[in-house]
């Protein structure tokens, strides 16, 4: 073994607020969305290696150099387009449940499951996770790892934070995302993420008795009644929160 | 590999280095490169949790157990100049083969924890070994990648254990102020 330092993996991104701000927030245009949905439909039948350009083109039924003028970097740009878009449905998806979910388990439980089904019916991801591993798993372990989380936390906190203290619900959200990578990329027996039941027996068993009075001093998870309104960015993506709701019994 | 990375690395330096010949690495290594590849990252694996493993064997209590060990691996970790070499330049090689190695981890370190757990006794509808699977897998999660937890301080891995660990495994009536 050499006997210089090494730059440690740790020093490279680990401020959750840097991680975030370094997720490429790409122009959204209707162009390069159709483009960046071609290029999913390839990928789903060839991978992310064997798809060019051209296949992108006729996928979209536009020409080459419209490709070009909408990624002058080529591929590379074409790809990121691709996460972003993806990511962002992802993300718009879980908001979508998350926000209707009425308590801690609720919210929980439907992200890890919603999250879990979205992530494994995905077929492009599923082709390139078998067929190309060493494209995506790089970004699931280490510092790599430490962003997804960073990102998850960050966007799935406020729809904990109507339950948790703004510090427990990133605690918590965390938590959850590492559940998911971790029985998606290394499955248990009989733990399967898409089932409601087997996740709520999961949060309830390891999750939720973290409130503990033993443990108070050192942030135990406290349920609390949802606050009654909220103004949080991400949050106001999901169209029908709880809280803004009619209640049970008090229909018009 | 130190040196040059895992993918420069031929049969012929690694014969060189061991003061070997050639045809002594192949009958070792009848697959050649990728098997020996393959053996390094599967040998130093092993290591990195027979380490591992030393250090947390006195513990007397699953709590320190947990603590000395989350201390240990991230700090060992983080000075595998290997490893982290390779991290840094060769990730598209290094995590398939990582990720192979972490399905057969989850049951090593579920293995290791399970005596812990029958003495110290889990909650009624708990059975040991979800217990177990559970503390291996987020054990391994915190190591590689500690995101909101500083894991070379002592207090935060005590805060975390406590907090994120065993209440659900030792049910919260068991967690006492030490």
């Amino acid at each position: 073994m050499g006997s210089a330092r090494l730059k440690l993996v740790r020093d490279e991104t680990h401020d959750p607020a840097a991680a975030f701000a370094s997720v490429p927030h790409g122009d959204p245009s209707p162009q390069r969305v159709r483009l960046a949905d071609a290029a999913v439909q390839c990928i789903t039948r060839q991978g992310i290696a064997k798809t060019t350009l051209d296949d992108v083109a006729r996928a979209a039924r536009c020409s080459r150099a419209t490709v070009y003028r909408v990624f002058p970097g080529g591929k590379d740009g074409l790809i990121s387009a691709v996460v972003d878009t993806e990511v962002a449905r992802f993300f718009s998806a879980l908001a979508l449940r998350m926000g209707a979910a009425s308590d801690l388990e609720d919210v929980l439980v439907t992200g890890i499951t919603e999250a879990a089904r979205r992530i494994t019916e995905h077929r492009a991801l599923s082709f390139v996770l078998d067929n190309e591993p060493e494209v995506i798993l790089p970004h699931l372990t280490f510092s790599h790892m430490d962003t997804i989380l960073a990102v998850s936390s960050t966007f799935t906190a406020p729809f904990l934070g109507r339950f948790l203290d703004h510090d427990e619900a990133q605690r918590v959200a965390e938590w959850a995302a590492r559940i998911v990578v971790s029985h998606l990329s290394c499955p248990a027996d009989g733990v399967d993420l898409t089932d409601d039941a087997r996740v709520r027996r999961l949060v309830r068993t390891f999750m939720l008795p973290g409130d503990s009075p033993d443990t108070r001093d050192t942030g135990p998870i406290r349920g609390r009644a949802p606050v009654t309104t909220h103004s949080g960015g991400v949050e106001r993506m999901a169209p029908s929160p709880p809280s803004t709701r009619t209640r049970k019994g008090e229909a018009s | 590999m130190a040196r040059w990375g895992l993918s420069k690395t031929t049969v012929e330096d690694a014969a060189r280095e061991a003061g070997l010949s050639r045809a002594t690495v192949y009958r070792y290594f009848p697959g050649g490169r990728d098997e020996l590849v393959d053996a390094v990252v599967s040998w130093q694996y092993l290591q990195f949790f027979g380490r591992l493993y030393e250090e947390v064997h006195g513990a007397t209590s699953l709590e320190e157990v947990l603590e000395r060990g989350l201390l240990f691996a991230r700090r060992q970790l983080l000075e595998h100049e290997v490893l982290q070499k390779m991290v840094q330049t060769e990730p598209e090689v290094l995590m398939p083969k990582l990720t192979v190695e972490s399905n057969r981890t989850i049951g090593l370190i579920s293995g290791f924890l399970v005596p812990y757990l029958h003495e110290h006794g889990v909650p009624d509808g708990l059975e040991v070994h979800e217990a177990a699977d559970f503390l291996a897998r987020m054990i391994l999660s915190y190591i590689a990648s500690p995101g909101r937890w500083d894991l070379s301080d002592p207090e935060e891995v005590r805060r975390l254990v406590r907090v994120e660990l065993l209440p659900g495994v030792v049910g919260k009536a068991q967690i006492v102020d030490r």
